[in-house]
């Protein structure tokens, strides 16, 4: 026996499993973040959410009145994930999935002091520690490092969500590496606490 | 070489002309489009449709009015607008030269 929830699918009424309710609510999510750049993403979901309303009904009969898993994958498998919609996309598609923007941020996650070297090394995409001994010799030198370092400091952001960490490196923010970045960051996590 | 992108780009280019012109034969709703596209395999997945039929529509080659069914909510139904037919004549010229253009290549 399971849980079952009411939802308003594009104007429709709807009972669904409470799995096959989270995965369905996990792919309007994606699909969400895939169309964010769209001008009129609003509109575009709306109309796939008509669309999926559709088609799950044509999936019901008096015999099966409820929403499975097996009916949210096959809305999945039928309209694309965002990976299969990058994929087909025409023309601007393209450039929303592959942007690339290259910053500079302080890197809390490697860092001794403030991060400053760390994020200069994900920029340059090279060790931190060469950036230090660098700024080591620099302030050894008459001081010019340590002044140099306190206005990156305060210049230079912290990169505190996942799409900036990935922006720090310059790979593109799309779904694939957001999700890439937390399940490593999930794994080493687990790795810290031996589960 | 991956042939599946190199398809897929094939494809990419005449999604756009193949709504118009399935438009242009009758005005219909979004689920009819989808089907007549995937049957003729122009598309895979159901959701590259609808960024390009909303794209048309605010650039004018489309327009859409809500049409009351006996049961549930309103739904779309598209139309070409007249600066939509013009471009779809365009588009029908530009698709004749490009055939004509590689059958010279294929059959040298």
């Amino acid at each position: 026996m399971k849980i079952t929830l009411s939802i308003n699918l594009g104007g429709w009424s709807f009972n669904i499993d409470e799995d096959a309710y989270a995965e369905l609510k996990r792919y309007l999510k994606n699909l969400e973040i895939h169309f964010a750049a769209e001008e009129s993403s609003a509109e575009i979901l709306s109309d796939i959410e008509t669309r999926m309303a559709e088609i799950l009904r044509s999936r019901l009969t008096t015999y099966k009145q409820v929403i499975t898993m097996d009916d949210v994958r096959h809305v999945i498998s039928v309209l694309g994930t965002p990976e299969d919609l990058s994929g087909e996309n025409t023309s601007t598609g393209d450039k929303f999935a592959s942007r690339g923007y290259h910053r500079m941020y302080r890197d809390p996650d490697h860092r001794i002091i403030g991060g400053v070297c760390a994020g200069i090394g994900a920029y340059w995409r090279i060790e931190p520690w060469i950036v230090r001994i660098i700024f080591l010799i620099l302030g050894v030198m008459g001081g010019v490092g340590l002044l140099v370092y306190l206005i990156l400091y305060i210049v230079l952001p912290e990169a505190k969500t996942t799409a900036q960490k990935i922006e720090m490196k310059g790979e593109p923010v799309n779904i694939h590496n957001i999700t890439e970045a937390v399940k490593n960051e999930f794994d080493n996590v687990r790795k810290n606490m031996n589960l | 070489m991956d042939l599946e992108n190199t398809k897929a780009q094939m494809r990419k280019g005449i999604l756009e002309y193949c709504i118009l012109s399935v438009l242009s034969r009758s005005s219909c709703y979004a689920s009819d489009i989808i089907r007549e596209l995937k049957e003729a395999k122009v598309i895979v997945v159901e959701g590259t449709l609808y960024p390009l039929l909303t794209r048309q529509k605010n650039a004018g080659l489309l327009s859409y009015r809500w049409e009351e069914s006996q049961q549930g909510p309103p739904r779309k139904y598209y139309e070409l607008t007249q600066a939509g037919k013009e471009y779809l004549s365009d588009l029908d010229k530009s698709w004749n030269e490009l055939v004509e253009s590689v059958n010279l290549i294929r059959t040298r």
